[in-house]
């Protein structure tokens, strides 16, 4: 309505330009480098906080060296990765799922790891090209609730859960990287139309959660009977309210059945790290006796190097009879995220 | 509105003098401020498209044309417009009880209705559904997010019908039109830009809301685009439901100028301390007093109730309690600078627009409105796709997070100050002009300590969301700074309920602070705050 006049207009280019021009450097002029070349190593940490803490502190104190932490989820850590590239200041990172580890290998962001940090665990565990390391192992569960449902009654495969005997009664979240690596097992054992249709029936008949916890908390308090999970959230849901009061209890189906799906959680150095040497440390300890006792007495996971054993009240690692698939062939999620949309799920 | 017919009527007549004069009233340095916040909002903009073009057209036709995603657009449109029109409604009459009515306690109310502010929406979320399931899906959150969004509309709505010229209400009193006449033709379109504001920001929370809709399991644009990062490590189909998104933002973002018309609304006189006769409720005392109740229980009762409840129980408490204090540190630290920096970048917005008057100007003036509406996870990407290529130096430095801040929540600031600048008339710094001051200090001496009502609730809007900001600080703040926010999420990510606690009451009593202190100062009458008159001299 009352347009500036081309003098205003003019003088206030030019000052805005200056300030755009000057306001960068004097930002830059006024913070910190991002990180000095010889400070901390810097940990993208993508696993849950306490053992995560507990192995820095194991670390720091045997190694003299500090490590500084980024929290996110693994899959949001692995975006930021991405965005960063060469120029990231990360020098480690530890995903809760090895998919992410197995997507920043694809882009080459990983460096390989050495020979004697990859001998530590059984290779079935670790990338094919040694670019990363899984650490620990977790089991996909069925949690239910004691007071709806008798373990008896639960069926022989986790597929049988995709039908109308189970409307309304199980709860998944198909945005969790453990599921997608479920569905990966499901397609290479039962094929690809199985898998769908399974998805199709969980769609139907299942209810959709934000996170395998929202649905372990959901069977807890009698929301839900029956959830999908990882065994650690119903261990760490436990421990919270107590043993003696809580209300569910975790089955495992077993015998192959890719509703017992062992997933691990792992690290891996980037290529672009400025304390490359430490970083490998860093791996090195995470897979040594002392670095696996850290982690597996602050939560309820399978340590993978042999002769560790966890604290916690586990069914036996030998005992679990799971899918036989390896964490190797359930790494590319992209299958996985095509039948989730192709199912109208994502 | 006979002021608004004859300003009209001397536009049509002499609309040269007019414009020279206008021109005037907007010093050049203001002009050439603006091009900063206006650099900062096309950084995400332009973020979203370069993504975008990477999923190719089969790629955004894919998304666009699935039944999912009508489902999405579905569900976003009914939680946006079903909690903004609630909104308005308890915001509306809150503000009109304790401004305008005789409500008893008006003082305990105004700052009741303000607290919910404090009260994170996932946290806030998580205790409503914690008494059971009926609370989840897409009813439990138009009640919920109602509940904790009206101060967005009560707060900037108490400030302008507080600091309304009483004049020509009282002009209409004496010409015989009754309090609802009277309401109807000079209070309301007056109180319209700020509760337009207000709705505006509502809706466009709703639009990025994350936390709480996915505890409340309600699917949306957003809790699409985070699932889509959550997915997969291409950002393409994500970058693609994001500029779905800002599209869904544009008439949210625009409507409200319509709203606004061509109403002027500022006053030349400083009369508004003087007291404003209040409406007698007479018989409608107690159904007013029992919906100010009921607001507060939904509102504070039930959310302070749940938290409480975990402060007391489970065996994860008092675990990480070392942390509360570097965590009140970090949320301060990054909080209180981020408010200054986003308030001031907001302010030569608000004048282009409102003096520019262009239509550029104000295209300018609403873009920080569209990308309100994005996740700050999307904004956050932007930053470190940009910073990183342009500027690595200052990448993970509490630089980018100011930018993501400002970017973020602009709009906070631009609704609460423009609805006092509007109040403001440029003849005033007119007057200090023919004195003798230049552009510059006429503006400085005159027009900003007007807008310090307005000042004074854009810096609480906007301190108290970066309170509670969590996406982008997550991805953007130096390594090794924490937040009560971040902490929060990370403790009852790892179902540490108890534990988590202490860091939620933290941080609902450090923004509980801000909220009585702005509050006092926005909306007391004779507040300390409120340096009304200017220096002239």
């Amino acid at each position: 309505m009352y347009p500036l006049s081309r003098r205003a207009l003019l003088k206030g280019a030019a000052l805005g330009g200056a300030a755009l021009a000057a306001g960068p450097a004097l930002i830059a002029a006024a913070s910190r480098p991002a990180r000095a070349a010889d400070g901390p190593l810097a940990l993208y940490n993508g696993q849950h906080r306490p053992p995560v803490e507990a192995l820095i502190a194991a670390f720091t104190a045997s190694t003299g060296i500090e490590v500084a932490v980024r929290h996110g989820s693994s899959a949001q850590l692995a975006s930021q990765l991405m965005e960063e590239g060469a120029h990231s200041p990360a020098d480690v990172f530890w995903s809760e799922e090895s998919p992410s580890l197995f997507a920043l290998a694809e882009k080459g962001l990983l460096a390989p790891l050495a020979a004697g940090t990859l001998a530590a665990v059984p290779a079935e565990y670790s990338a094919k090209d040694g670019t990363w390391i899984g650490a620990t192992a977790r089991c996909r569960v069925v949690v239910y609730n004691k007071a709806n449902v008798d373990p008896a009654t639960l069926p022989a495969s986790v597929l049988d859960f995709a039908s109308e005997a189970y409307a309304d009664r199980v709860a998944f979240a198909p945005a969790s990287g453990a599921f997608q690596q479920q569905i990966m097992a499901v397609m290479i054992l039962k094929g690809r139309e199985a898998a769908l249709a399974w998805l199709k029936g969980l769609r139907q008949y299942g209810r959709v959660y934000n996170s395998d916890s929202a649905a372990v908390e959901a069977v807890e308090s009698g929301d839900i009977p029956i959830a999908l999970s990882n065994n650690y959230y119903w261990q760490a849901l436990a421990r919270e309210i107590g043993e003696a009061d809580v209300q569910s209890a975790i089955y495992n189906i077993g015998h192959g059945d890719p509703g017992t799906l062992i997933t691990v959680s792992g690290g891996g150095v980037l290529k672009s790290a400025k304390n490359a040497e430490a970083a490998q440390r860093f791996v090195a300890f995470m897979v040594s006796e002392e670095g696996q006792k850290a982690i597996v007495a602050a939560i309820a996971e399978y340590p993978l190097r042999p002769g560790v054993t966890s604290p916690f009240p586990l069914t036996p690692f030998g005992e679990l009879d799971p899918a036989p698939v390896t964490p190797n062939e359930l790494g590319d999620a992209e299958a996985a995220l095509a039948l989730l949309r192709e199912a109208e799920l994502a | 509105m006979s002021d608004t017919f004859g300003e009209l009527a001397e536009i049509a007549a002499a609309p040269r003098p007019r414009r020279a004069r206008r021109t005037r009233a907007l010093p050049p340095a203001i002009v050439a401020a603006a091009l900063i916040p206006i650099a900062l909002i096309a950084l995400p903009i332009v973020y979203v498209l370069i993504r975008s073009a990477d999923a190719g057209w089969t790629g955004i036709a894919a998304e666009l044309f699935r039944e999912r995603t009508l489902m999405l657009f579905w569900n976003t449109s009914v939680l946006t417009f079903s909690v903004t029109g609630l909104a308005l409604v308890i915001g509306g009459a809150a503000a009109w009880l304790t401004e305008r009515s005789d409500l008893p306690g008006r003082g305990l109310w105004r700052v009741l209705f303000c607290l919910p502010l404090a009260m994170p929406a996932f946290v806030a979320s998580f205790a409503w559904k914690s008494i059971g399931p009926s609370f989840q899906g897409l009813g439990g959150a138009i009640l919920i997010l109602s509940m904790e969004s009206f101060p967005l509309v009560f707060l900037p709505l108490a400030a302008a019908l507080r600091s309304m010229d009483p004049g020509p209400e009282e002009v209409s009193r004496s010409l015989g039109h009754g309090p609802g006449a009277t309401f109807r033709k000079i209070v309301l379109p007056r109180a319209l830009p700020a509760a337009g504001g207000g709705a505006l920001l509502v809706a466009a929370h709703m639009l990025s809301e994350f936390g709480a809709l996915s505890l409340l399991r309600v699917q949306t644009l957003t809790t699409a685009i985070f699932q889509q990062y959550e997915l997969q490590f291409d950002n393409a189909s994500a970058a693609v439901l994001s500029a779905m998104l800002m599209l869904f933002c544009l008439p949210v973002a625009f409507g409200e100028i319509h709203l606004r018309g061509a109403e002027r609304r500022d006053k030349v006189g400083r009369s508004a301390v003087r007291r404003r006769r209040e409406q007698p409720l007479g018989p409608w005392l107690w159904p007013a007093l029992g919906f100010s109740a009921i607001v507060c229980v939904l509102a504070l009762g039930i959310p302070f109730g749940r938290l409480g409840y975990w402060l007391i129980r489970g065996v994860s408490a008092g675990r990480g309690i070392e942390a509360i204090g570097p965590a009140l540190w970090g949320s301060l630290s990054l909080a209180l600078p981020g408010t200054i920096v986003t308030t001031i970048v907001a302010l030569p917005l608000v004048l282009l627009a409102l003096r520019g008057g262009g239509r550029i100007a104000r295209i300018a003036e609403r873009l920080p409105y569209v990308v309100h509406g994005l996740p700050g996870l999307v904004v956050a990407l932007a930053l470190v796709y940009a910073s990183i290529r342009l500027l690595p130096a200052v990448y993970q430095t509490r630089a980018v997070l100011f930018a993501a801040y400002a970017i973020l929540f602009m709009p906070l600031a631009q609704s609460a100050l423009r609805a006092s600048a509007e109040l403001v008339s440029p003849e005033m710094e007119d007057v200090a002009r023919t004195l003798g001051r230049g552009a510059l200090r006429a503006f400085v001496s005159v027009t900003l300590p007007a807008l310090a009502p307005g000042l004074g609730a854009a810096l609480a809007l906007v301190a108290l969301e970066l309170m509670r900001e969590l996406t982008a600080t997550l991805i953007l703040a130096p390594t090794g700074v924490a937040t009560l926010a971040t902490e929060v999420w990370s403790l009852t990510s790892d179902g540490a309920y108890a534990a988590a606690a202490p860091f939620a009451a933290a941080l609902v009593l450090i923004s509980g602070l801000p909220v009585y202190v702005f509050t006092l100062r926005t909306l007391d009458p004779g507040g300390r705050g409120r340096k009304r008159r200017p220096r002239t001299g």
